[in-house]
């Protein structure tokens, strides 16, 4: 996957714009999608399948502990995926570059 | 009868709460400048938490060097660099960077209502100048 394509789908909805906030402010936080989507004002249908994509991503991560599933951030994977984002857009040119 | 109450309409305002207030007094030269190099400020160091809290601060180096973030309180310029960057990704940012400007000046932010990111940051530049004018 190409770095524009990573970061069309970082940023392909606005749902999607505050989990990455969310997790990002708060790495170390695991929790289940019902937990994340109150954390982030909205409600679990609205984030289900916003959640998928970022697991599809790879993004988050998911596993069970208990009878909870729990979604987290996979610290590895995403700093992966943020320097391909980085990359790609070194070569964007918007003029004012330094 | 009349008069009173045009007087009443002169000296009311309603802020960006719904809530009418007395008129503030207008902002002299210096209070202005004062207050655009305030908001300017804010705006700026929003927009760099929000680029960093989305997309890392890798990120946010890559953009800085590009003069992104030399002049974010240009609303046009910045809108058209971000567009270019970021395509329709562009106006995720700029929820985010909207969601946390408001978050800082007590502004209330729908995410269900339509949304235009000149008028709302025209909107929280405004509430800027007036708590510089209420102070």
């Amino acid at each position: 996957m190409s770095g524009s394509e990573i970061l069309s789908t970082l940023l392909g909805s606005e749902v999607r714009g505050d989990l990455l906030v969310l997790f990002h402010r708060n790495p170390g936080l695991i929790d289940t999608v019902d937990g994340v989507a109150r954390r982030i004002g909205r409600t679990t249908i609205a984030v289900i399948s916003e959640v998928r994509e970022l697991l599809v991503l790879g993004v988050l991560k998911q596993k069970r502990i208990g009878a909870s599933e729990v979604v987290f951030l996979d610290r590895a994977k995403d700093r992966e995926l943020l320097e391909s984002v980085a990359n790609h857009l070194k070569t964007v040119r918007i003029g004012g570059e330094k | 009868m009349m008069q009173m109450s045009m007087r009443i309409g002169e000296s009311s305002w309603t802020n960006p709460h719904g809530n009418v207030e007395s008129a503030p007094r207008p902002l002299g030269p210096d209070q202005r400048f004062a207050a655009e190099k305030q908001f300017s400020f804010v705006l700026v160091s929003t927009v760099r938490e929000a680029v960093g809290n989305a997309l890392g601060r890798n990120v946010l180096e890559i953009l800085t060097s590009k003069g992104l973030l030399d002049d974010a309180s240009n609303l046009k310029e910045f809108d058209r660099k971000l567009e270019l960057l970021f395509g329709n990704g562009a106006v995720v940012l700029e929820r985010i960077v909207v969601k946390d400007l408001n978050r800082k000046l007590g502004i209330r932010y729908d995410s269900e209502a339509g949304f235009d990111y000149e008028k709302s940051l025209e909107t929280a530049r405004e509430t800027c100048f007036m708590e510089s004018r209420l102070k």
